[in-house]
């Protein structure tokens, strides 16, 4: 999977995760950027992340990201 | 991680008369269908139908009381209700653990609520955090 089908699948996955269809996401977006980023939904996202792409990620990779861009690379890594 | 996939737990919870009317005294639930005998016949139940959100009141006291720990917060919980539970029922509660993540604490439960019957009569998922 590249890294614009990555992005497109976050995109879905943080629309359905914040309920919030409006939202884009860009490798650029960060927690600061969207108000329903917050340490629940975090959770979620990582939780769904996880779930779709058949992966596990470890908490010292997700506390290192910076931005989505840096999500994809851990996610592309896998 | 306090626990690991393929985790099992089972109790036994009975749906007493006591439950019931504290329910409806917490609540002001009085829905003819789980207060009026005559009510639930005509429409097709054995009996006044148990309220299903009790259910959900065993379901928090697994989490709260019952995990190797007590640092635990619900996440989210999805509940199917398959068949009606009676007055003084009594249930069997098997939950397993069947996805841990734990990038982020998370665990996530199946679980089922059977009658003496063995018919299922609720199930779903409760996913847990673990406070750290």
């Amino acid at each position: 999977m590249d890294r614009t089908e990555i992005l497109i699948q976050i995109n879905l996955i943080f629309k359905d995760t914040l309920d919030n269809e409006e939202l884009v996401i860009m490798e650029s977006t960060t927690a600061n950027d969207i108000e329903e980023w917050d340490s629940l939904t975090h959770i979620q996202l990582i939780v769904a992340i996880e779930k779709t792409f058949k992966i596990r990620f470890t908490s010292k990779e997700i506390q290192e990201w910076k931005n989505v861009s840096e999500m994809i690379d851990c996610i592309k890594s896998k | 991680m306090i626990l690991k996939k393929g985790d099992n737990f089972k109790f036994g919870f009975k749906v007493t008369q006591e439950i019931h009317t504290n329910f409806i005294g917490l609540f002001n639930d009085n829905n003819p269908l789980h207060t009026d005998h005559q009510f639930a016949l005509n429409k097709g139940f054995n009996g006044r139908v148990m309220h299903g959100n009790i259910l959900n009141g065993f379901i928090s006291f697994f989490i709260g009381e019952c995990l190797p720990t007590k640092d635990v917060i619900i996440h989210s919980q999805e509940i199917f209700f398959k068949n009606p539970v009676y007055l003084n029922d009594e249930l069997s509660f098997n939950a397993t653990v069947i996805e841990t993540y734990e990038s982020v604490n998370t665990i996530v439960f199946n679980f089922t609520f059977k009658n003496d019957k063995e018919k299922i009569v609720a199930k779903g998922k409760i996913q847990i955090g673990e406070l750290i």
